[in-house]
């Protein structure tokens, strides 16, 4: 039986020889031996091997970027779960990442929310990136005002300047919004540290939601597991570049990072001088010193 | 013509019920009039508390029982409340007034023969009944009759009977018994004494007698249960205005029991709705504090509490949603001895067809519920829209606005051919996101960002505006890449040229 399991599609029995012990019904037997000799993923579709990419059943959606689709189970953001995006500080490309999605999502007709956003949004720039800009809601959970200095890492956001109500209110906000199910789109910055218990509540909740639905987190929290089935990991790559990471995905983890270009704010000029600046970085400095 | 009369037999005890507002009953409550009890619920009559003890007694059967005092005025709107609801099946809606003189009346009566094929039968009328009164939360006998006052009478038997003709109205009528009666209450061991015990009975005796023994009144009662006399209703008309009041028993310190409280009054607001064929669109609920609390001017009298709806509603799970959220940010300055729920605000429409699959218009209606739910927690400035302006600095180009004002939707034709017009995304050299200038060092005329040169990549992108509102930007924008790649917006201030050892290099955003 175990061999049989092992290599299935290898190892045939002889002819008129089974592998099995003889059962009682001949035709029953036979039907078993064939089940047994097809390959596990071939069975049902949650079954997957462990060096193989997982099938989703709701189709994904497109993410927009080739290189990315080729990675992610079922060819996008999964639907209807929470995708947590790591990044060190806001502005590395996360929102020219998810431009796409979310455009999509607009013009099927569907509402996009975002929840706490760190800092002041510019309309011009998201109408570039080709969001319905009135079409967007904006949630405020968080005390302090809008023109906050972006920070430079998500630990200033701790502190006094957050009320303590706030952050029970945001994550039920939040679930709110993914549990309606008329949402199309949720993308949600969230406060620093969160415990496992909150984040699987979200999850569970984002299964009535049919939509895609981003967490943004904290770098510090690739060390703690997560509910989340799909974890990314965003660096910025210089110039108009973004370096990407699955940190977690339902099949074997991503060894090289991905390197995506994303819409360009850079003309071709700048874009030189970047690659060069870029070169200039990575050559350690003591190889300037002047040997007079 | 099919009457159908719904009898309240536990009105006064329910309505006392409801008066509780959720507050743990020890034994159960029973209603004293005088000094002797006169009515039990379940759980006191299953102790041994019976109609017609002591109030001595009762205590001592069963120590930790809540006894009140019948109320007319408070039985009067727990029936309007019933009343309305009929009202949703028939404008025919009358009260039969109580037997006991004093009392509220308990027995709505309906007339329901031209509705009945719109409901399709009595059967499938009285479920729907059943299934609307079941929120308001009264214990109904309801009993079917060709006459209003037979189906009054036949109402307040045990288990009633449903008599669809004329004749078996009088058959019912004919095997109930005499103190079903008003008159035969009122003598009923003088009857007793004669031995009449059914209505039956009394059809046999001369009339003339029973009118000199009993008076005329039972002779009426008599000819109108058996359909020998008319017997016309006046139709009830609901309010124009919804009002109704709840007297707590015990003042409510919390904003939860004041919550349990408001959910009776919301389920007869409800109930009116339903009648009007309307939807509220505000509604206000008034908590009258106890007096012995206010000291001067500090304590007011009443605190109100308005619930403004962007769409309206009729859904009373909705409604007590929105009432808690606003409730559990109020505070409360004193305890509570009274509720009151004002609306006058309402929009008379058809009901929204049901729908099986979500279609674009139940998504947005749950959008603006959704919306309305995060409000009411959160303050209604937390959901917010981002408008874009026409405006060359930066920090003005793009405001947030609350989502309150919706704005109109072009139809999707229309807004399909615009966007598809930018279908690929413009490379634009503004960012996404936007702070408030940070200055930043410099070092060989180089900025600086956390101590670390940038290098810059394009620009100078030169801003000139704002004169005319005394805020003035020249600025001079370039896009510059960070240490770890990341590319950030900085601008140097062109004017005025700072004398205090500033750079005059600011970090304006970063792209996101």
């Amino acid at each position: 039986m175990d061999a049989a399991l092992v290599s299935a599609a290898a190892v045939r029995p002889p002819p008129g020889r089974s592998l099995a012990p003889p059962a009682r019904g001949g035709s029953l037997q036979r039907s078993g031996d064939a089940v047994l000799r097809r390959a596990p993923e071939t069975l049902h579709p949650d079954l997957w091997l462990g060096h193989q990419l997982g099938r989703s059943a709701a189709p994904a959606i497109a993410t927009g970027f080739a290189r990315l689709d080729a990675e992610l189970v079922g060819g996008g953001w999964p639907r209807g779960a929470l995708s947590e995006l790591l990044l060190a500080h806001p502005g590395v490309g996360e929102l020219r990442l998810l431009a796409p999605a979310l455009v999509a999502t607009q013009r099927a007709g569907r509402l996009v929310m975002l929840f706490d956003p760190p800092a002041a949004l510019a309309a011009a720039a998201l109408a570039a990136l080709g969001f319905v800009v009135d079409e967007l809601l904006v949630v405020e959970t968080r005390l302090h005002g809008q023109g906050a200095p972006v920070p430079t890492s998500f630990a200033a956001l701790r502190g006094g300047r957050l009320d303590r109500r706030s952050g029970g209110d945001g994550l039920w906000a939040l679930e709110q919004a993914l549990k309606s199910g008329h949402v199309g789109a949720i993308v949600a910055w969230l406060p620093p540290r969160l415990r496992a218990e909150p984040l699987r509540r979200l999850q569970l909740a984002a299964h009535r939601h049919d939509g895609a639905a981003f967490v943004i987190r904290e770098p510090a929290a690739a060390a703690r597991p997560t509910a989340a089935p799909l974890r990314v990991s965003l660096h910025p790559g210089g110039g108009d570049r973004l370096q990407l990471r699955i940190v977690k995905r339902r099949g074997p983890p991503l060894e090289s990072p991905l390197e995506l270009e994303l819409p360009s704010v850079l003309s071709a000029a700048a874009r030189r001088r970047a690659a060069g600046a870029a070169r200039q970085r990575r050559l350690p400095a003591a190889t300037f010193v002047a040997v007079a | 013509m099919l009457w159908v009369a719904l009898h309240l037999p536990l009105l006064s005890l329910e309505s006392f019920a409801a008066t509780l507002a959720g507050t743990a009953t020890g034994d159960g409550i029973a209603l004293v009039d005088e000094r002797c009890i006169a009515a039990a619920d379940a759980a006191a009559l299953a102790l041994g508390v019976k109609p017609g003890l002591k109030r001595a007694t009762a205590l001592a059967l069963a120590p930790r029982i809540v006894l009140g005092q019948a109320d007319a005025t408070r039985d009067a709107e727990a029936v309007r409340a019933v009343v309305h609801v009929a009202l949703a099946f028939t404008p025919s809606v009358s009260l039969q007034p109580a037997i006991e003189p004093g009392r509220a009346a308990d027995t709505v009566l309906l007339e329901v023969q031209s509705c009945l094929r719109y409901f399709g039968g009595i059967a499938r009328l009285l479920e729907r009944l059943h299934a609307s009164v079941e929120p308001i939360g009264h214990a109904l006998r309801v009993a079917t009759a060709a006459t209003a006052q037979g189906a009054a009478v036949l109402a307040r038997l045990e288990s009633p009977p449903l008599c669809a003709t004329l004749e078996a109205t009088r058959r019912a009528l004919v095997a109930a018994p005499v103190w079903l009666l008003g008159p035969g209450r009122a003598h009923w061991e003088a009857l007793q004494g004669m031995g009449l015990r059914r209505v039956g009975d009394l059809l046999g005796l001369p009339r003339a007698g029973l009118a000199r023994r009993f008076g005329e009144v039972l002779l009426a009662e008599l000819d109108a249960a058996f359909g020998r006399r008319a017997d016309p209703r006046e139709p009830i008309v609901p309010q124009r205005m919804f009002e109704t009041r709840l007297e707590l028993f015990a003042r409510a310190d919390s904003s939860e029991q004041v919550l349990v409280g408001a959910q009776v009054l919301l389920a007869r607001l409800v109930a009116w709705l339903a009648a009007q064929h309307a939807f509220v669109q505000r509604f206000r609920i008034l908590m009258h504090h106890e007096t012995r609390w206010q000291q001067g001017d500090r304590t007011p009298q009443a605190t109100a509490l308005e619930v403004a709806l962007a769409e309206p509603s009729r859904d009373s799970a909705h409604l007590l949603v929105l009432l808690r959220e606003r409730l559990a940010q109020l505070q409360l300055p004193a305890p509570t001895l009274e509720l009151a729920l004002q609306a006058s605000d309402i929009v008379k429409r058809a009901a929204p067809n049901g729908e099986l699959f979500a279609t674009r218009q139940s998504e947005d209606e749950g959008i603006v519920r959704l919306v309305e739910r995060l409000q009411a927690r959160l303050g209604a400035g937390r959901v917010q829209r981002l408008c874009a302006s026409e405006d060359h600095r930066p920090e003005r180009a793009s405001a947030l606005r609350d989502a309150a004002v919706r704005p109109a939707r072009a139809p999707r034709g229309a807004r399909r051919e615009a966007v598809v017009a930018d279908a690929a995304p413009r490379s634009c050299a503004r960012p996404v996101w936007l702070q408030r200038p940070a200055p930043l060092a410099e070092r060989d005329a180089r900025p600086l960002l956390d101590g670390r040169a940038l290098a810059l990549l394009s620009g100078p992108e030169r801003v000139e505006s704002g004169w005319w509102d005394g805020d003035l930007a020249e600025r001079d924008y370039f896009i510059a890449e960070a240490d770890d790649g990341a590319l950030v917006w900085i601008y140097r201030a062109r004017l005025p040229l700072s004398s205090s050892g500033e750079s005059g290099w600011f970090l304006h955003g970063r792209f996101g």
